[in-house]
C-alpha cells in the first residue's frame, strides 16, 4: 500500500477504533456495525464479481456458512465466539474453493451460468442447514453465548470486530486492485481466454479470489449471528442478501476498491435515515427513486462518476490528441540460434464436433525467421494458432516450443514460454486503457515485472506501434487500424520469442499496410521470430522468409513464398493464380 | 432488496423530488391531538414490518396501534399526558430491528416499548430491551420457551406451550363432532413458530390416537404444492393439518383443484385470512385464531368499538379482510395492558410496570390476561375458527363460537 492511502487508512481506522472509548449511544455503534457489516459484504462480493466478473448470486451461502458456523460452534460445542470467527472464515473459504475448482475448470460455466450456479449452491446448503441438527427448522437461538466486553460493553466488540472486517477487506481489495493479481483479475474480467494466453494464471487467480471473497463473507457472517442473537434459514440463506451487497457495489463502483465501500455506507444510511413509521412505503420508494437516478446518471457507479469528472478537470476540453513519430530504435534480444528449431508441430490433430480442422499437421518456425502461414478459409490457420498458444487442447500430436513440450500445457505457461499472439479481429481488454493493456503482457509476460515496471515497458512499446499519444484511451476511443496496432504492442510487450499473428494486415488502408510491414521487420530484427496468418499474397511474398500453406487441416506446400506461390497444388487449391 | 418498480423516478416532479429529499430525516410520530392532556408526550416506541416480506400484515397492527393510541389520548392519554406513538419500520430485517430499538432507547430515548411484529424480530429487540433492562410488550411470538427474559410480556395468548395446547383444541374440536377423525396427514412449512407447533400436533395427534398417515416439511417460501397435493390424496387422511403460513393455504387449494381432491377436514395454522376466505375449495376450512369480530368476543364495549373502527380503517387502507382478528386483538391489547398498568402504578418505570403486569389480571380484548406463567405466559386464548358462508367464524371452544354456528366436519 502507497504511503499516502495506507496512512489515511490507519488513521482513519483507528479514529473509528477509539469511538467506543467515547461512549457513544449505543445505536450508533449499531448503526456503524451495520455500515461496517455491509461494507465488508459488499467488498467480498466485489472481489470475484467485480474483479474477475464472475457474478455471484449465492453469496448468501457464503454468510450463511459462516453463520451456522459461528452458531454450531458456540451454541452447540461452548466455542469462544472469537475462536469462531476464523473458522467461519475458513470454513465458507473452503466451499467456495471447493464448488471454483471444479466450476473454473468449465470454459462454458461464466456468466449467467456462473450467477446461477452460486444460486444452485445457496439453495443446496440452506436445505442441507434446514434438513439436518445444524438448525432442523426452528432456527437457533444465541442469547445466552457469551461475548467479550471491549470498552465496557458487548455493543462495543461487536462494532469493533465489523470494523477491523471491513478496514480488513478493503484493504485487501486496495492490495489486491494494484497486485498482479489484480491486474490478472481485471483482465479476466474483459477477456479471459485473451488474459490466460497473454499468461494470466486465470484458474488459480479466480480460485483465490473466490475462496478470499468467500473467507469475508464467513467472518461477517460469524459476526452477524451473535449480532441478531437468533439466526434462521429463511432469514440467513435469503436471495436478498446478495442482492443488496451487489446493489452496493454497483452504486459504488465495481471496478473500484473503495466503489462498493461507498456504496454501502450510502446504501445503509439512506436505509437507517428512512425508518419513519408513517411514511413507510414513501421512505422505500425514495431509496428505489435515489438509487435509479444514480445507476442512470452514474453507470459505472459514485466511484467511476468521480473518477470520470477528475479526469474532465484534468483534460482541457477542446484538447487536441496528436499522434507522434514512432520510436523504431529497439535493442536486439539474445534467443535462439537463428536457423534452429524454435516451434515445432508434429501431426497435431483437432476435431470440432465431426469437423477435422487440424488433421495431423506437421510444420516447424525457424528461430529469427518470418514464417507465412497460409490458406484458404477453413484450413486450419487460426486453429493451429489456437493449439498452439494454449486456447485449445489438440486431439493429437506434438507441439514443441524452445524445447519444451507444450501439448496440452495451459496458455498462461505456454506464454511464460516467450510465446504471445494478436488476433485477426482485435480482442483489447474493453475496459482497459491502451497503456494497461500492454502493461499487463509485460507484467505477465516471460520476465515478469512489476506493475510499474510493466507500464515503462508498455509505453516504450506504444511508442513502437505509434500509439504513444493514445496510451490513455480505452480500445473503443481507437480505430481499427489502431487496435490491430495495439493487439501487437501487446503481443510484444511479453517479449516473445515468437509471436503469432493473425491477419494483423487486413483491413487495414495501403499506408497503414506499409507500416505494419515496417513494424514486423522491426520485429524480427529485434530478435523475435514471427508467423503470421495472411491473406494479402504480395505482403507475404515481400515479408516472409518461409511459407506454409494449409488446406483441410493438412500442410499442402511450404518452402519460399515465390517457389511455393508457383505451385500447381497450392494454386488449384487456393491462389487461383500464380502470384511470382 | 429494494422496490425499484414501485416509483419510476421519472414520474416524479423535480419539485416534490426536492420536497422529499427534504423530508429524509423527519420522522413524524404518530400523536393524534389529546383532549384534556398537557405536558411533554409519553413516548412509546416500536417498529413494525411495514416493507418487507411481512409488511401486509404490520399493516394490520399499524393500524390497530393507531386507533388505540387515538383512544387512550381521548381518555387522557397517560399520567395526564398526551402518548405519542414513536412508530419506525424495520423493513422485516431482523439486524435492522435490532439497531432501531438500539436507537429508540439510547438516542430517541422513549418512555416505554412496544414490539415489532414476529418471532425473529421480538427475538432481537427481546435482547435490546434485556441489556436495557427494558420491558417489552409484544403481540405476535410464536415460541415461548425461547422467550426468557423477565421484563417481556407476551400478549399473544398462546399460553406456554402452544406446540400442545393448540393442536389439542383443534383434536377436541374434531372429537366434539362425534366423527373425530382416525387418520391424519401433517404438512408443514419450516417457518420457525410454525414448524414449531406443527411438529407439537404429530405429537399430540399420535398421543390422542390418531394414526399420522403423512408427514411432511416443505421450506419457507415454497410455491409448488403439487407434489405435495398429490401425496396427501394418495395419503387420504380423515384430517389434514397444515403448517401454512400467508399465502402457503391458497397454493395448496390450488393444487387439490388441480388434482381433483377434496378434503374431507382441513386445518391451516396462520393462513392470511383475506385470501384463503376467497380461494376455491376453502369452505369448511379451519385455523386458528383468539380473536374474531363476532359476539360473545364483540360483547363488551372496547371490542364492539375496536371492530368497528377497525373495519373503517381497514376498508380505507384497502386489506383484502377489513376485520378485526388474531392480529389486530393482539396488537390491541398490547396497547390496553400498558394503559392498564401505567394508570394502575402512576409510573413509566419499567421495572415497576413489568412488576406489576406479572402480578395482576388485565382486561383486554380477549378477556382477562395474566403473565404469571412459566417465562410471564399466562392463559391461552387458542379458538378454532371456519370458514362459513363466506365468514370466518369462531366454532371452538362453544362459549367463544359465533351465535348460531357448530363445527361442520366431514366437510359436505
Amino acid at each position: 500500500m502507497r504511503l499516502a492511502p495506507g496512512l489515511g487508512f490507519l488513521g482513519g481506522g483507528l479514529l473509528l477504533a477509539l469511538l467506543p472509548a467515547l461512549h457513544p449511544p449505543a445505536f450508533y455503534e449499531t448503526v456503524l456495525y451495520l455500515v461496517f457489516f455491509w461494507v465488508a459484504l459488499a467488498t467480498s462480493w466485489n472481489l470475484i464479481s467485480g474483479y474477475a466478473g464472475y457474478f455471484s448470486f449465492g453469496h448468501a451461502a457464503f454468510f450463511g456458512a459462516g453463520v451456522y458456523t459461528t452458531a454450531t460452534l458456540t451454541a452447540t460445542y461452548a466455542v469462544p465466539f472469537l475462536w469462531t470467527l476464523p473458522v467461519a472464515g475458513l470454513v465458507a473459504a473452503l466451499l467456495g474453493a471447493g464448488a471454483g475448482a471444479v466450476v473454473f475448470r468449465v470454459r462454458g460455466v461464466r456468466g449467467e451460468l456462473f450467477a446461477l450456479l452460486t444460486l444452485a449452491i445457496t439453495f443446496v446448503l440452506s436445505t442441507i442447514v434446514l434438513n439436518t441438527p445444524i438448525d432442523g427448522g426452528p432456527g437457533v437461538f444465541l442469547a445466552a453465548v457469551p461475548v467479550p466486553r471491549w470498552f465496557g460493553s458487548q455493543n462495543a466488540t461487536l462494532y469493533l470486530l465489523s470494523l477491523i472486517v471491513a478496514l480488513g477487506s478493503v484493504a485487501a481489495a486496495y492490495g489486491i486492485q494494484r497486485s498482479r493479481w489484480g491486474a490478472g483479475l481485471f483482465a479476466i474480467r474483459d477477456d479471459e481466454d485473451v488474459a490466460e494466453v497473454l499468461g494470466v494464471p486465470t484458474y488459480r487467480y479466480k480460485l483465490c479470489a473466490f475462496a478470499a471473497s468467500c473467507f469475508i463473507a464467513g467472518v461477517v457472517g460469524g459476526i452477524y449471528a451473535i449480532f441478531v442473537t437468533y439466526v434462521t434459514v429463511p432469514d440467513v440463506f435469503s436471495i436478498g442478501l446478495a442482492v443488496d451487497a451487489i446493489m452496493m457495489a454497483a452504486l459504488g463502483g465495481t471496478r473500484y476498491w473503495f466503489g462498493p465501500a461507498i456504496g454501502a455506507a450510502l446504501v445503509t444510511a439512506l436505509t437507517q435515515a428512512l425508518t419513519g413509521g408513517q411514511s413507510a412505503i414513501l421512505n422505500r420508494a425514495l431509496i428505489g427513486a435515489i438509487l435509479i437516478a444514480v445507476i442512470v446518471f452514474l453507470p459505472d457507479g459514485v466511484a467511476g462518476g468521480a473518477a470520470r469528472w477528475l479526469k474532465r478537470l484534468a483534460r482541457p476540453a477542446g484538447a487536441v490528441v496528436v499522434t507522434t513519430a514512432r520510436v523504431i530504435a529497439l535493442p536486439t534480444r539474445p534467443g535462439a540460434a537463428a536457423g534452429t528449431p524454435l516451434l515445432q508441430c508434429a501431426d497435431v490433430r483437432k476435431a470440432f464436433r465431426g469437423l477435422q480442422a487440424l488433421a495431423g499437421v506437421t510444420l516447424e518456425a525457424r528461430a529469427g525467421e518470418i514464417l507465412g502461414l497460409i490458406g484458404p478459409n477453413g484450413s486450419g490457420k487460426s486453429t493451429l494458432i489456437n493449439v498452439v498458444s494454449g486456447y485449445y487442447q489438440s486431439d493429437g500430436g506434438r507441439v514443441t516450443f524452445d524445447g519444451h513440450s507444450i501439448t496440452g500445457v495451459d496458455g498462461h505457461r505456454i506464454a511464460s514460454l516467450g510465446l504471445s499472439r494478436t488476433y485477426q479481429i482485435p480482442r483489447s481488454f474493453r475496459r482497459l486503457t491502451a497503456l494497461d493493456n500492454v502493461a499487463l503482457a509485460a507484467m505477465f509476460g516471460a520476465p515478469a515485472r512489476s506493475r510499474e515496471a510493466a507500464r515503462r515497458e508498455a509505453r516504450r512499446w506504444l511508442a513502437f506501434t505509434g500509439l504513444a499519444d493514445r496510451a490513455a484511451a480505452l480500445p473503443e476511443e481507437l480505430n481499427l487500424h489502431e487496435r490491430k496496432f495495439l493487439d501487437l504492442a501487446r503481443a510484444l510487450a511479453s517479449e516473445p520469442k515468437l509471436v503469432l499473428m493473425d491477419e494483423v494486415l487486413s483491413g487495414l488502408t495501403p499506408t497503414q499496410m506499409g507500416e505494419a510491414l515496417q513494424l514486423v521487420r522491426k520485429i524480427r530484427e529485434q530478435g523475435t521470430t514471427v508467423v503470421f496468418v495472411e491473406h494479402i499474397m504480395p505482403a507475404v511474398i515481400d515479408l516472409a522468409d518461409r511459407v506454409v500453406v494449409l488446406s483441410y487441416g493438412r500442410v499442402l506446400a511450404e518452402g519460399k513464398p515465390r517457389d511455393v506461390m508457383r505451385d500447381r497444388e497450392v494454386i488449384r487449391a487456393y491462389l487461383g493464380r500464380a502470384y511470382a | 432488496m429494494w422496490p425499484l418498480e414501485e416509483v419510476p423516478v421519472s414520474t416524479i416532479p423535480r419539485s416534490l423530488l426536492i420536497l422529499m429529499l427534504g423530508g429524509i430525516f423527519i420522522i413524524a410520530p404518530w400523536a393524534p391531538a389529546a383532549a384534556g392532556t398537557s405536558g411533554p408526550p409519553v413516548r412509546i416506541g416500536g417498529t413494525l414490518a411495514l416493507t418487507g416480506p411481512l409488511g401486509p400484515t404490520s399493516l394490520v397492527h399499524k393500524i390497530a396501534g393507531e386507533i388505540s393510541i387515538e383512544q387512550i389520548n381521548k381518555r387522557d392519554g397517560l399520567l395526564g399526558r398526551p402518548v405519542e406513538w414513536v412508530l419506525l419500520d424495520d423493513q422485516s430485517k431482523a439486524d435492522v430491528t435490532r439497531t432501531l430499538y438500539e436507537r429508540l432507547i439510547t438516542v430517541d430515548k422513549v418512555d416505554l416499548l412496544v414490539g415489532p411484529y414476529a418471532t425473529n424480530a421480538i427475538l432481537s429487540a427481546l435482547a435490546v430491551a434485556q441489556r436495557y433492562q427494558k420491558m417489552l410488550v409484544h403481540h405476535s411470538f410464536g415460541i415461548p420457551k425461547l422467550a426468557t427474559y423477565p421484563m417481556h410480556i407476551p400478549v399473544s395468548a398462546l399460553g406456554n406451550e402452544p406446540d400442545k395446547s393448540l393442536p389439542k383444541k383443534v383434536f377436541e374440536a374434531m372429537e366434539s363432532t362425534g366423527q373425530a377423525p382416525r387418520t391424519i396427514a401433517i404438512v408443514t412449512s419450516k417457518f420457525s413458530s410454525v414448524h414449531f407447533i406443527s411438529v407439537g400436533a404429530r405429537e399430540v395427534a399420535a398421543a390422542r390416537g390418531l394414526k399420522v398417515v403423512l408427514y411432511l416439511e416443505y421450506e419457507f417460501g415454497a410455491r409448488d404444492f403439487a407434489p405435495i397435493a398429490t401425496r396427501i390424496k394418495e395419503a387420504n387422511p380423515d384430517f389434514l393439518w397444515v403448517g401454512a403460513i400467508g399465502l402457503d393455504a391458497n397454493l395448496l387449494l390450488d393444487a387439490f383443484q388441480t388434482i381433483g381432491y377434496k378434503p374431507r377436514g382441513q386445518y391451516h395454522l396462520f393462513p392470511a385470512p383475506g385470501p384463503l376466505i376467497n380461494a376455491p375449495g376453502s369452505a369448511f376450512a379451519f385455523a386458528y385464531t383468539s380473536f374474531e369480530a363476532h359476539p360473545p368476543m364483540t360483547n363488551n364495549p372496547s371490542a364492539e368499538e375496536l371492530s368497528r373502527l377497525f373495519h373503517e380503517r381497514a376498508k380505507q387502507a384497502g386489506l383484502p379482510y377489513p376485520f378485526v382478528e388474531t392480529q389486530a386483538a393482539s396488537s390491541f391489547a398490547s396497547w390496553q395492558l400498558i394503559e392498564a398498568a401505567v394508570n394502575a402504578t402512576r409510573s413509566l418505570d419499567d421495572k415497576v410496570l413489568a412488576a406489576w403486569l406479572k402480578a395482576n389480571k388485565v382486561d383486554t380484548v380477549y378477556g382477562k390476561l395474566s403473565f404469571d406463567g412459566p417465562n410471564n405466559y399466562g392463559p391461552e386464548y387458542t379458538k378454532v375458527k371456519q370458514i362459513q358462508n363466506g365468514r370466518w367464524v369462531v366454532v371452538w371452544p362453544k362459549e367463544f363460537a359465533a351465535p348460531g354456528t357448530k363445527i361442520v366436519y366431514p366437510a359436505p
